[in-house]
Order: structure tokens, then C-alpha cells, then sequence
């Protein structure tokens, strides 16, 4: 083993001329590429992120600097150590991600969403769940729920989500071990026997739009029942879980009565996933500002997006907070945009924007963009 | 007297630096009140010439909220900024200024990387200040019609134009072509547009420089009308 | 009477002790005579009479004009006077009861006095109560513009304010004359010289009360900004030095800029580390206090908040200006609160704040630089009051032109 003295300065020497690491694997990530970006294959980002996962404004800069990068940072590599130390026979362990507006959650669940993938989880992930109850396009598709009374049905929303839970799991689905256990009987004609793959239980939902949600709904039950036997090990991610316990949503009924996140079908679902009385299972979940409207937007903290209802649901829990930038973080970051051409101009700038966007990623990107 | 006074002291800071000046009017700082100078470079040059104690021991006013001596601050895209802010919501009005020149960025940074050989790489500029320069540069006119009766009939003569109302004109120009978009285009991008084109010497306003200039041109027998 | 009184009069000036007689050279008949009948008459006598009679009324009738004025004047010096002696008295009295000696008591102590003695709340100095000699307290005033036959001594006595069309016409004068001299060089294919060149920056032409005081006249604002032009156009002429003393007769120096170029001394806290609180810092409407700790490591906490208590990036901007400018953002801790006004006023008033306790770790050069950039000068503008019979400040009613 190399003196400590000399590792240190060989990592100096290598963060200084570099901001990239070539280790593209997240599994062997770890503590000496802290703070360095590595870069996702394009085929592995579509699967993984097709139809959302990463922000918007992320998007775009994929786009501009023609790749997509991660940076390596704390939080994650913490998260990977104890999903790889922690006993899988034990129920599954919840983990809440929080932090200020802006400072990496979404793209740590888009880390972990990698590490799943290659180790072979079947993942399910939820990328923006503000998407489905509070962004309302002039006429949102509502159906009142046919199985549940009382309870409303978002099929578009739940079809949609199909297909990118069908993207992601498209390796897992072809290997033919998934079965359903139960029956499944959707109208007259249609059913779904025991046994069948999930795949097929996937085409049907997303085939059959009006029965999307109950699909889900299956398809929840379907994967406790599969993790607690063991025949695969479940990655859920969900990102904005805190606008699950908002007590409104911006839906209204064609009878102009504002729903509740419970009487919307996807929200129990999702809660059912989220308990922990299944084993073989990792939940990641994130705690935005960002989900909610601005008036209860006054604290990042798990406690208070949470209210009392996430909390007593979701606890027991690992809080782990993600900071905002190290010094050593906002170079490499520095460096990077400048080798993409994001930043210009002589080095004094750095000092600036170090205080200016106060070390946040998201404002930090922001202030580049007109230099 | 007092108005010739004032006038006179236009003209001539006028002429020296156009854009230097902190305040707009006249404010309530007394006249002896030397203008502030923060820019390091505008600084490292007066120590070359041995001014600074001298200046040191004058009073002098404060520099506005507007201005910081960091090396992104720039009096040009100040002044844009002014011009686009309605209502006083100049916080808005440069976060539009700011959203316009991202979508430069982004635009230059695609042509870049789609530009084949180094040579032509090199010549794309990609600093959206510059390209602001270079697009008010291009656009600002040399000449000015000024309407002059005689005879019952008024004529448009063409006349010197000073660099102060030269920049004004670019501007307003620039602004006025962006206002004219479609309804479904966003400010950023369309300003992003007009600049850029600008900036190539094609476009709305260079059209409209050049419409002006052959107006000039045409009404080039009327020019003594100036002096009669 | 009045013939009478003739009579007396030059029989007095004339013949004190003579008896008189009725002859033709008689003066007293003469003199009946010439009062009658007014004619020539060719004796000497009378012709004397004739002469002083009327050199005497015209001596009287020129000097009601300046009878008037030798009135004014002595009563004036008399007042004068009366007021220097009862200032002495007072002032002798004043230091009796101070417990000073007489002898030696200044215009100082004599201030000083006064406002121990007299406290006054009054807000305009010039309204407290004062003791300062009679010079002082009352204008001055000119002395004899005409000389006892009545012409004037200043040859522009008749425009109304001949020392200050005096000044403008030596201004004129010396102008023309540089012109002269400026050929002279050109001729002999010189070049002026560069250190002769007048030291202009510290100083201001003289305010209107000021010329004012100077010329014992009163000017109106229009023959101020003419005075103003005349002179600029003197000073900016390249052989201007050679008119330096007149020049400079009306110029006043400007106080330098003592108090901001001051390095005050940091106090020490319980850690051993220097810090500088600099209260009173005020921009607009805001008020607030800032601290700045000297070996720090760039930690700036505002009302308990990081710097994302301004969420907006130009109010960063401002907190960081002065850190930045001096190089200083990773040498000094600041801890501010503040209170009142927007973020702009916020901002503003914390940047002051910060500049000014950066005086205690910075060197001269710096703090010279930092002079030079104006954030040391403290922003002093308020919000401009409305005003009845106008919507706002200064926008008024729409102009109609009948």
C-alpha cells in the first residue's frame, strides 16, 4: 500500500488536472472520485431516463454539452455503502434524501437509479410525483376509479408510467422468472391468469389505458409478493414523495370538488410500495421544497415536508441530508463547465460566483449561463 | 445661463465617456463629487498615471446598486438591462437579459461543436457579451434625419448624429425588433435571435440601419437646409 | 428775514468789526443791491461777495449727496465702535465668569462659553446664540465712492456694482493678454511649460455668498454663472499660470477626504481575534450594525443567515463588492443585522459597512483604492417627498397648454 501522504498528493495531482474519472461503474465508486464527474453511456440514459428522472433544466444541459455527466459526490457514495452492507432479509430499509432547493437530490436518485441498474434490481421509480397531482394541463384525463369507489383514476398518467417501468426493467422482464401469483380479472373478457409474466401484465396496462391504475395497483402487490420469496431483489425510487401528504392537490372532479392526494388511486399504490413489511428491497426516497406551493415552503427539513402523516408512514427512516458544494466540489464543477465551454472568462470569476450562487449547484449553473 | 451651463458640462463628459457615468440625472450629490472608478483595469491605469492619490483626496460619490467592481459586470449590459425594465422590476428585466444570453450560449455552443474543422471553430465566438457588442456595433446608425420646415414644407435632412444617441438608437432598435414577435415566442429567445443576427450583419435592425443610412443618402441636397 | 439774514451773514464773513455806512462800496447796500437786482457789478468787493456766496451754496447744494453719505458714515463707525467696546467688556466679563483670565481668552473659549452657558437644541447652527466681534456680525459696508465734488473714484462706479464688473473686465484683460503672450510663444516656436500647469482639483470656484462677501455687492444668479464661465475659460487656457494669484483669490480648497483615509484600531474579543463593529450603517431606509473578524475564513452571516438571506444575485453582488475589490473574501468573517428597507437599501448599507471596517485590515494602498472607488463615501439620498398639487416627487399634473 502507498504511504498515506503519497495517496493524498497523487489524488491532489489527479483532481487538479482532472474534474473526470473513468470509472463509469457505480458499484466501484468510492471515496477517492469524490467530487469528479463521470460519464453515463447514451443508450444506458434513455433506458434509464427516458420519459423523466432527470430535471428539466438537466436535461437542457445534456443537450448543450453533447454527454451526460454525474458528479461523484458524499451522499450517494454513503447511500451505496449501506445498501451493500445492509442485510437483505431484514425489511426493507427507507431512506429520505432532503436538502435546500437546487442541491443535487434528484441526480443522487439518478446515481443510485445506475447502481440499481447494473446490479440488477428491478427498479421502480417515480421521477417527479408533482408531475401527477399537481401540474394540470387544461383538461387532465380523470376517470373515477372503477374498482374502489370514491377514489379517482389518472389512466393517461399511470399508462405513461408503465412504459418507463417498462423501460427501465427491460433486461429484468425478458428473463421469464417474474410470475404473478394471483389471478387478476379486469372486466368480462379480460383477465390476467396466475402465472403469467409481468411483462405481460405491463402490455395489458399499458394496452388497456382504462385499467392502468388497477394494473399498478397488481403489479405493487406482484413485486412485494416476488422480493419477500427472494426471486429478485426491488430498487424504489420515488422523488417528490413529500407532495404525497400535501393536503390538496390541484386536481378538481368534473363536479369542480378538489381531490385529496389519498383519493387518488397512484397514491396508495405508491404508499403500499413504500411500507416496510416486505424484505429484499432498498427505498430511496426524496423530500423537495420544490413539490409543495410556496407558502409551505419555509424549511427543507423531512419534519416539517412531511407532515405528520408522511412521518408516522415513513418511520422508521435513515434521513440523509445532501449539502451543497464543498470548496473542492465547486472547482472540479468549475473546471467541468469550463471544459464544456459553459464558463468563460478569467479565473476571478470562480472567487465571485463561489459567493454569489453560495456554493449551490443549481444556482451555480444558473449564474454560468449568461458568462 | 445656468441651462447653457449645464449643457456645456453635457457635452463635454459626453464626449470624454459615454457610458461611465453612474447616474443618469443629476442627483443630489454636490457637482465637485468626482464619479467613482472600480474597475480594476480602469484603476491599474490611473495608478500608471499617478492619479490615484490625487483622486483620493477628493470626495466621491458611491457607486450605484447596480455596479460592482466583479469582472462579469459590464456598463453595456447594464444599460440593455435598463432599457428592457418597465416599471421598475429591474430584477426581472435582467433575469430576460440573462435568459437571452443562455440561449446565445447554447446556440454558439451547438454551431460549435457542429463546426467541422478547428479553423472555424476558432472563429465562433462564444461569449455572449462580445456578441452583444458586436451586434450594437453593427447596429448603430451614422447619420440622423432631423425634420426642418421651410417654405411650409418639412424636409428630412440628414445630420451628425453624437455617439451617446447612436447607442440609444442601436438599442431601441434592438428592442423594438424583439417586441414585434409572435406571441407563443418567449422574450429570451426571440432577443437571442435579433442579437445574434445582428451580430452577422443580417436582420431586422441592420435592415433598418440600412434603410435609414440610404434615406440619409437620398436626401443628401437637403444637408445645407442644416445651416439656411 | 431772509434779506436780513443775508445781511448778517456776509457782514459776519466779510467786516466783523466794521461800522456800517451807506456808500457805494458800501458792502452791506452793495450786497442789498446785488440781491435785487442780481447784476454784474464790476467792484471786486462784490464781485468777491458774488464768488463766495455762490461757491458756498454750490458746496452746499453738492454735498447733500454726500452730506448724506459723511452722516451714514459716522454714524456707522460710531456704531461700530460702541459695539467693539461693549464686545471687549463682554468678552472680559464672560471669561471673569468662566474663571479664565481676561488677557488670554480667545474666540475659542469665547464659543465655548457661549454653548456651555446658552444650550440650544436649534438644528441650524447660524440660529444658536453667538458672540463673535462687531466685523463679524455685521455686513461690511464700502467706503467713499465719490470724492467731495461727486465723481465717483471707481471708473465703473455706474454700472451699480463696479468691483464685480472690475473683476470680470481684469479677467477679460488678463485673457487677452495671454493671447498676446500665446503668440509671442508660437512666434518663437516654444512650448509651454508642463509643470506651470494650475492645480484645479482641489478646489472650487467661490459660492455666490461667498463672492458675494468678497465683493461687499450682491449678485444676482445669472452674473454668478457668468462669473463661473469667465473664470473656467481663464483657468483652462494653457498659460493660465501666469495669472496664478488672481486665480487663486478665487478659488476656495477643498476638505480633504480626512475622516474615510482614517484606519481606526480593531478591539480584541475573548478568542484573541481583532474585530472592527462599525454601527450606523444606513442607505435609504435600512439601518444596521456589521462586524468584521479578522483571521477568518470568508463566513459572511447576515441577521443569522448565510448569504442566502438576499435570494436575489444583484444584492450579493453588492455584500460581496467591497470583499472582493480588496482581495479580502477569504481573510475576515462578517457578521451584520439589519433592519428596515428593501434589499437594495440592505445591501447597500451593508457594503458601506463592510468597506468601512475593512479600513482597520487593509494597507494604504488599498485603502486609497478603495477611496478612489467611492465605496467608502457614505450614500446619503433619501426618498424625495411628494409634493401637493403634483402626483408624485417631481411629476406634474398633464401640461395643457391653455
Amino acid at each position: 500500500m502507498l504511504s498515506r501522504n503519497w495517496r493524498h498528493l497523487c489524488r491532489r495531482y489527479s483532481q487538479a488536472v482532472t474534474f473526470r474519472t473513468t470509472e463509469a461503474s457505480p458499484s466501484q465508486h468510492n471515496e477517492n472520485q469524490i467530487g469528479l464527474f463521470y460519464t453515463m453511456e447514451e443508450a444506458q440514459c434513455k433506458q434509464l431516463f427516458g420519459s423523466g428522472g432527470l430535471p428539466k433544466s438537466f436535461m437542457k444541459q445534456t443537450k448543450t454539452f453533447t454527454e451526460t455527466a454525474i458528479m461523484v459526490r458524499q451522499p450517494a457514495l454513503d447511500l451505496i455503502n449501506c445498501i451493500k452492507a445492509s442485510d437483505m432479509n431484514q425489511p426493507a430499509i427507507r431512506y429520505v434524501l432532503y436538502g435546500e432547493k437546487g442541491v443535487g437530490k434528484s441526480l443522487t436518485i439518478a446515481h443510485l437509479l445506475h447502481y440499481a441498474h447494473e446490479n440488477g434490481y428491478l427498479i421502480v421509480h417515480v421521477p417527479w410525483v408533482s408531475e401527477w397531482l399537481r401540474r394540470t394541463p387544461r383538461h387532465k384525463e380523470m376517470a373515477n376509479s372503477q374498482s374502489r369507489e370514491g377514489f379517482v383514476d389518472l389512466p393517461l398518467d399511470a399508462a405513461a408510467w408503465l412504459l418507463h417501468f417498462k423501460n427501465q426493467n427491460q433486461a429484468m422482464l425478458k428473463n421469464n422468472e417474474l410470475k404473478t401469483s394471483k389471478e387478476y380479472v379486469w372486466s368480462k373478457r379480460e383477465m390476467t391468469e396466475a402465472g403469467s409474466s409481468l411483462a405481460a401484465l405491463v402490455e395489458h396496462g399499458i394496452n388497456r389505458v382504462k385499467y392502468a391504475c388497477d394494473v399498478i395497483d397488481a403489479l405493487v402487490n406482484e413485486i412485494k409478493i416476488l422480493s419477500d420469496s427472494k426471486v429478485c431483489k426491488t430498487f424504489v425510487a420515488i422523488d417528490g414523495f413529500n407532495s404525497f401528504f400535501y393536503p390538496m392537490t390541484r386536481l378538481k372532479t368534473p363536479t369542480k370538488k378538489q381531490v385529496k392526494p389519498e383519493e387518488v388511486t397512484l397514491t396508495t399504490s405508491f404508499l403500499e410500495i413504500t411500507k416496510n413489511d416486505w424484505s429484499n428491497g432498498v427505498i430511496v426516497v426524496t423530500a423537495d421544497q420544490l413539490a409543495v406551493p410556496e407558502e409551505h415552503q419555509e424549511s427543507f427539513l423531512p419534519r416539517y415536508l412531511l407532515f405528520k402523516k408522511g412521518f408516522e408512514h415513513l418511520d422508521p427512516f435513515v434521513p440523509i441530508e445532501v449539502e451543497r458544494y464543498t470548496d473542492k466540489e465547486f472547482l472540479t464543477c468549475a473546471n467541468y463547465y469550463r471544459d464544456r465551454l459553459w464558463l468563460r472568462g478569467p479565473t476571478e470569476i470562480e472567487t465571485e460566483l463561489k459567493f454569489t450562487s453560495a456554493c449551490n449547484p443549481y444556482n451555480f449553473m444558473i449564474q454560468c449561463a449568461p458568462l | 445661463m445656468s441651462g447653457n451651463l449645464r449643457f456645456l458640462n453635457k457635452s463635454i463628459t459626453q464626449s470624454l465617456c459615454v457610458l461611465s457615468r453612474g447616474y443618469a440625472r443629476r442627483t443630489s450629490f454636490p457637482d465637485y463629487y468626482q464619479n467613482p472608478i472600480f474597475r480594476k483595469d480602469e484603476q491599474s491605469r490611473l495608478i500608471e498615471e499617478g492619479e490615484l492619490s490625487r483622486r483620493a483626496k477628493l470626495p466621491v460619490k458611491p457607486p450605484t446598486v447596480y455596479e460592482s467592481s466583479s469582472v462579469y459586470h459590464d456598463p453595456l449590459v447594464n444599460k440593455v438591462i435598463n432599457h428592457v425594465m418597465e416599471k421598475g422590476k429591474k430584477q426581472l428585466a435582467r433575469s430576460l437579459v440573462e435568459k437571452a444570453f443562455e440561449n446565445i450560449k447554447r446556440k454558439q455552443i451547438e454551431r460549435y461543436h457542429l463546426a467541422s474543422s478547428p479553423d472555424e471553430k476558432a472563429k465562433i465566438e462564444l461569449n455572449p457579451k462580445d456578441i452583444l457588442h458586436k451586434a450594437v456595433e453593427n447596429s448603430k446608425p451614422l447619420l440622423q434625419l432631423t425634420p426642418i420646415k421651410r417654405g411650409g414644407i418639412t424636409y428630412q435632412v440628414p445630420g451628425p448624429i453624437t455617439e451617446r444617441r447612436s447607442l440609444f438608437l442601436a438599442i431601441k432598435w434592438l428592442l423594438e425588433a424583439t417586441y414585434e414577435k409572435e406571441k407563443q415566442v418567449h422574450f429570451p429567445e426571440q432577443f437571442a435571435w435579433e442579437v445574434l443576427e445582428a451580430a452577422n450583419n443580417t436582420g431586422k435592425v441592420i435592415k433598418r440601419k440600412q434603410d435609414l443610412h440610404r434615406q440619409c443618402e437620398a436626401n443628401r441636397a437637403y444637408a445645407h437646409y442644416r445651416w439656411q | 428775514m431772509f434779506q436780513s439774514g443775508i445781511k448778517s451773514f456776509s457782514l459776519r464773513q466779510l467786516l466783523p468789526a466794521t461800522k456800517l455806512c451807506v456808500n457805494y462800496k458800501n458792502p452791506l447796500i452793495c450786497a442789498s443791491i446785488q440781491y435785487s437786482t442780481k447784476s454784474v457789478d464790476p467792484s471786486k468787493n462784490v464781485l468777491n461777495n458774488l464768488t463766495d456766496w455762490e461757491t458756498l451754496s454750490e458746496k452746499k447744494k453738492i454735498s447733500k449727496a454726500m452730506k448724506a453719505y459723511l452722516e451714514r458714515a459716522k454714524e456707522h463707525d460710531e456704531f461700530m465702535k460702541q459695539q467693539q467696546i461693549e464686545y471687549n467688556i463682554g468678552k472680559r466679563h464672560l471669561a471673569n465668569m468662566m474663571g479664565e483670565d481676561p488677557e488670554t481668552f480667545t474666540q475659542k473659549d469665547v464659543d465655548r462659553a457661549i454653548e456651555y452657558l446658552f444650550p440650544s437644541g436649534i438644528y441650524d447652527p447660524a440660529a444658536r446664540p453667538l458672540m463673535k466681534p462687531p466685523e463679524e456680525v455685521f455686513p461690511a459696508r464700502k467706503a467713499a465712492e465719490f470724492d467731495e465734488a461727486g465723481r465717483p473714484h471707481h471708473f465703473l462706479f455706474y454700472t451699480g456694482k463696479p468691483n464685480f464688473f472690475k473683476l470680470l473686465h481684469d479677467a477679460a484683460d488678463n485673457l487677452q493678454q495671454l493671447y498676446n503672450f500665446q503668440d509671442k510663444v508660437i512666434r518663437k516656436k516654444a512650448t509651454p511649460d508642463p509643470n506651470g500647469k494650475l492645480e484645479l482639483g482641489s478646489s472650487l470656484w467661490l459660492s455666490k455668498d461667498q463672492l458675494e462677501q468678497v465683493l461687499v455687492e450682491s449678485i444676482s444668479d445669472l452674473e454668478y454663472d457668468n462669473f463661473k464661465v469667465v473664470m473656467e475659460r481663464l483657468a483652462a487656457f494653457p498659460y493660465s499660470y501666469r495669472y496664478k494669484d488672481f486665480i487663486e483669490k478665487y478659488r476656495k480648497p477643498l476638505v480633504s477626504q480626512k475622516f474615510a483615509l482614517e484606519i481606526p484600531k480593531p478591539s480584541y474579543d475573548d478568542e484573541g481575534r481583532a474585530f472592527v463593529t462599525t454601527y450606523e450603517c444606513l442607505r435609504k431606509d435600512s439601518r444596521g450594525d456589521v462586524t468584521i473578524r479578522s483571521p477568518g475564513t470568508g463566513k459572511i452571516t447576515i441577521n443569522g443567515k448565510d448569504l442566502t438571506y438576499f435570494e436575489d444575485v444583484q444584492s450579493r453582488e453588492q455584500v460581496m463588492f467591497p470583499l472582493i475589490f480588496s482581495g479580502m473574501q477569504d481573510r475576515v468573517d462578517v457578521e451584520c443585522n439589519i433592519e428596515g428597507g428593501g434589499p437594495s437599501g440592505q445591501s447597500g448599507a451593508i457594503r458601506w459597512g463592510i468597506a468601512w471596517g475593512l479600513r482597520s485590515f487593509v494597507d494604504k494602498d488599498m485603502l486609497e483604492k478603495m477611496q478612489v472607488a467611492g465605496i467608502l463615501t457614505r450614500d446619503h439620498r433619501r426618498r424625495e417627498r411628494k409634493k401637493p398639487g403634483q402626483p408624485g416627487a417631481r411629476k406634474k399634473p398633464t401640461w395643457k397648454k391653455r
